[in-house]
């Protein structure tokens, strides 16, 4: 059986992505019109940090406390990045902080998926990357080859842990994703349980998934509005909009409008050239000096 | 007629291929030598084999058949299983990827290879066995010793063979 | 200089040394057990302290992961290349010095595989579950990805493991059987027997030992290669700088040799003195480990160096942030005595003198393979703390003593195994250290005559 479904299907079984299938991937693996990706504007970003704490809130996110955060043991799935100008006397503090918010990049290669020992971490029909926390066996591998280190590992049992969810926060966990218990990998999932709500409620009206149906936690929060999410494959889309305004295509590792100097077009993904294609397009003109 | 086992012992190699020699040219009824003969040494020597014939070993065809069973079963199991397995692509790789499936078909050639050798080996040298009627521990230790299964009517010519060529000792027992 | 084993020690001799080791050690030996004991118990307690608490006490954390277990895990699988050295290359290779001390070197690669293997379990965050990376078929079809350069890994350390453990029990067959035939009674006499398979030296089974052995040894040198150099693949798969580097599995395998001949210098320098070896481990066999160590110290260096170059003239900006961070961030103390061990130490091994002075060769076995395990480690960990993405710069993880206890542990585990093992089996191969003797001795022989022959013709 399997090998009769080996040789029917071998040309399907020997395709790349994102690169060779471009656009729509085109056989029965990915049946989905999803592409779900983002676009983060950091001009509007000011660093509140709303989106972390939604996202604490949302996906039950242990909080560790003071000790083990300083041991670089924090859970943020989404993070604040702060970068500060430097000059010959040191960081300049004038100007104040630039400020990156950071979750994973949902890479349509993902360098984190191929290292995986037991594959439980996958390509979804939708375009992300997924964490299976069941089949996980802790082998940290996949947050050792992520370029941009948005894997988080539990280091304990947190659920068990002092003071993580002390009463009656516990009473706020969302039920509708599990608590992760320790030697789990996690990470950020786009907030999965909205999107697929989105989906079925779309499916059981009969329509496609629309542009709006869904927010993920940290966009809902960002009080700039900094955060667009939605589904790339959708031309109307917001996020489609953004991206192709910005002309960064998903399957390539140089864009295009790179070549043209002088353009003034904000939109660039973090460690393009590393080749993971991220879903992630953040806008800002870069400044090399605050890198 | 009956069989009879006679172990004879010696000092060293010399006195051991001389008596072989002779006793593959000698012309006894009830005795022979190439299927009745077989000398025990202490030692891994290459000699032995020239002067009690020329017998040859199998055991590279078991090598050859595990380790290309092994590595065709490696592959195509892989593949197999890949195929079937979510059919979810992982880091934007093909699904059946060529790389990782032969570095694990290599280890399994060597896998394959290495077992059914040694499989070999246990079926081709007779091993597990009991122990043959005839042994000395001083085989073990540092004589050489010639064994020989001939009729009841060949022995005593045997025994003589085996005296003219200073035998340190000649056990002889009953076959079965 | 003298030879490498007196060439008239009679074989009976040589059985009856051999079996003593099996009875009575120097006390040095319950010395040496005692202790590796209780190292393993503080291993252990080290693991059932992790395993109820998580992964945390380890002081590991984001994006620090990895420690001292994949850097003892890598440092253990190098340790076993050469066993695999001695017994296979050196084989076919007819240096029939090996002959003597080539045992104890193999048993040193099954143990060291298991001991490495023990890395993996304890590095795991859910090793309950350690069952999912193993290629089971089940219900659900789910297999473990085989893309993974750590299935590769499982695979070919499985596979090193089996081979080189029934390699080890082929070639110890006869002398099982010199074994059954000497030792009269207990539950020794049953082991043996049963292991021992009924071998009697018969020309047929010599003749099929013979083809299985070379062949064996034949496979197990690519083997040997491909192991080290998957492990290698576990870093110059992935995208990190100071992993992803071309020159890893050559520069892994040669890490391996050379940690593991530094190895079984110190194992020799042990075993002939806890076992009475003076005989059969002799100084000019040691001497000749000692300038092989050295070659292979030199093609590590070579490696080293090429490694760095490389890293330092390319436009990779991050893998050059690494390879400055190893010189003078916080790891430099480890890294300068990295390369102090690695690469000067062996220069003592110049000294003709030295090369026979168990004392000083043992100092600087040991003094190699600490360079060779702070090798792993700067592997490891300097990548994780100055890795790829600049916020994620970390450069104040420290091991805990849980991480230490369990690297410490792990010498027990193996100085327990390996003692044991010296104790049941003849460390010293019987059959071939008579070969050995025997075709020296005809050699010398042979040597002799040619010359009476000489000295006849001038005359």
């Amino acid at each position: 059986m399997s090998v009769s479904n080996l040789l029917e299907n071998w040309s399907k079984f020997r395709h790349t992505h994102p690169v060779e299938d471009k656009g729509h991937p085109d056989w029965e693996a990915y049946p989905s019109d999803i592409k779900w990706a983002m676009a983060i504007d950091l001009d509007a970003c000011t660093g509140c940090n709303a989106c972390s704490v939604a996202c604490y809130a949302e996906n039950n996110l242990p909080v560790v406390g003071k000790e083990k955060y300083s041991h670089g043991q924090a859970m943020h799935w989404m993070r604040i990045e702060r970068y500060w100008d430097e000059s010959e006397s040191g960081f300049e503090v004038d100007q104040g902080a630039r400020f990156l918010p950071m979750m994973c990049q949902q890479c349509e290669a993902a360098p984190c998926e191929t290292v995986c020992p037991v594959g439980a971490t996958n390509h979804t029909e939708d375009g992300l990357n997924s964490q299976i926390y069941n089949r996980c066996i802790g082998s940290r591998y996949c947050s050792a080859n992520c370029p941009y280190k948005v894997r988080y590992f539990n280091w304990y049992d947190y659920p068990t842990t002092k003071d993580v969810w002390p009463s009656p926060m516990n009473e706020q966990l969302n039920p509708d994703l599990s608590v992760r218990s320790k030697g789990v990998m996690e990470k950020c999932t786009f907030c999965k349980q909205r999107t697929y709500v989105a989906r079925n409620n779309a499916k059981t009206e009969g329509r496609p998934v629309q542009d709006g149906d869904v927010q993920t936690a940290c966009q809902e929060a960002c009080p700039a509005g900094a955060i667009t999410f939605g589904n790339l494959y959708d031309p109307e889309s917001k996020v489609a909009q953004k991206w192709q305004h910005q002309q960064v295509e998903l399957t390539k590792e140089k864009q295009d409008k790179d070549k043209t100097e002088g353009n003034r077009l904000r939109g660039y993904r973090i460690l393009e050239e590393l080749r993971p294609y991220p879903s992630v397009m953040y806008l800002e003109r870069v400044r090399e000096s605050a890198v | 007629m009956s069989q009879r086992y006679l172990l004879a012992l010696y000092n060293n190699f010399d006195e051991a291929e001389a008596v072989v020699k002779e006793l593959r040219t000698a012309d006894i009824k009830g005795f022979n030598a190439a299927n009745d003969m077989v000398v025990k040494s202490p030692i891994e020597h290459p000699e032995v084999e020239e002067f009690i014939g020329n017998k040859p070993v199998y055991v590279q065809w078991f090598t050859l058949l595990g380790a290309s069973l092994g590595g065709f079963l490696a592959f195509w199991l892989i593949s197999g299983s890949q195929a079937n397995f979510y059919a979810q692509m992982k880091g934007g790789k093909p699904i059946v990827p060529f790389p990782p499936n032969f570095v694990l078909t290599y280890e399994m050639f060597i896998l394959g290879g290495v077992y059914i050798t040694v499989l070999g080996f246990l079926i081709l040298s007779g091993l597990p066995a009991r122990r043959s009627p005839l042994y000395s521990a001083k085989v073990s230790e540092d004589q050489i010793g010639v064994l020989v299964k001939g009729d009841e009517g060949s022995v005593p010519k045997l025994r003589e063979i085996f005296t003219k060529h200073k035998a340190l000792e000649i056990q002889e027992e009953a076959g079965r | 200089m003298g030879k490498d084993i007196r060439e008239d020690i009679a074989w009976a001799q040589i059985n009856k040394d051999v079996l003593k080791s099996l009875e009575s050690p120097r006390k040095a030996y319950w010395v040496i057990l005692l202790v590796a004991l209780l190292v393993f118990g503080v291993g252990v307690g080290c693991e059932v302290y992790q395993y109820n608490m998580g992964m945390g006490v380890a002081n590991l954390d984001n994006p620090h992961v990895w420690g001292l277990y994949i850097a003892s895990f890598i440092f253990w699988i190098g340790m076993s290349h050469s066993g695999t050295l001695l017994s296979a290359i050196l084989h076919l290779m007819h240096a029939d010095w090996r002959k003597p001390i080539y045992r104890f070197a193999e048993a040193m690669t099954t143990f060291s595989l298991l001991t490495a293997a023990l890395f993996v379990a304890v590095h795991l965050g859910r090793v309950w579950q350690i069952y999912y990376a193993l290629p089971y078929p089940n219900e659900r079809w789910a297999w473990p990805n085989f893309q993974s350069p750590l299935l590769w890994d499982a695979m070919a350390v499985f596979t090193y493991l089996s081979s080189s453990m029934i390699f080890l029990y082929v070639g110890m067959i006869p002398d099982l059987a010199i074994c059954r035939d000497n030792i009269h009674q207990g539950w020794r006499k049953k082991v043996y027997t049963i292991l021992a398979l009924g071998w009697e030296g018969t020309d047929r089974q010599w003749r099929n030992f013979r083809m299985t052995y070379l062949t064996v040894a034949c496979f197990l040198i690519p083997l040997a290669v491909s192991v080290h150099s998957i492990v290698a693949g576990d870093f110059a798969m992935s995208q990190q700088p100071g992993w992803h580097v071309t020159s890893f599995p050559p520069y892994f395998v040669a890490g391996a040799l050379y940690s593991g001949c530094a190895a079984i210098i110190s194992l020799f320098v042990i075993l002939r003195y806890v076992f009475r070896f003076e005989e059969y481990m002799t100084l000019p066999i040691l001497k000749k480990i000692v300038r092989l160590t050295f070659a292979i110290a030199m093609v590590w260096t070579y490696l080293n160096c090429i490694e760095f170059a490389s890293v330092w003239y390319s436009h990779d900006e991050a893998a050059k942030g690494v390879l400055i961070q190893k010189a003078i961030g916080p790891y430099a103390p480890f890294w300068w005595a990295m390369i102090f061990c690695g690469s000067v130490v062996p220069f003592a091994m110049m000294v003709k003198k030295w090369q026979t002075n168990i004392p000083i060769m043992f100092a600087v076995s040991l003094l190699l393979n600490l360079g060779m395990f702070l090798e792993r480690w700067m592997i490891v960990s300097p990548t994780f703390s100055h890795g790829i993405y600049p916020w994620t710069f970390d450069h104040d993880q420290w091991p805990s003593m849980v991480q230490w206890g369990m690297v410490f542990g792990s010498f027990g585990w193996f100085t327990l195994l390996f003692l044991v093992f010296c104790k049941v089996f003849p460390s010293v191969s019987m059959y071939e250290v008579k070969e050995m003797v025997y075709h020296r001795s005809l050699q010398s022989k042979k040597e002799a005559a040619g010359e009476e022959l000489a000295v006849k013709g001038a005359n």
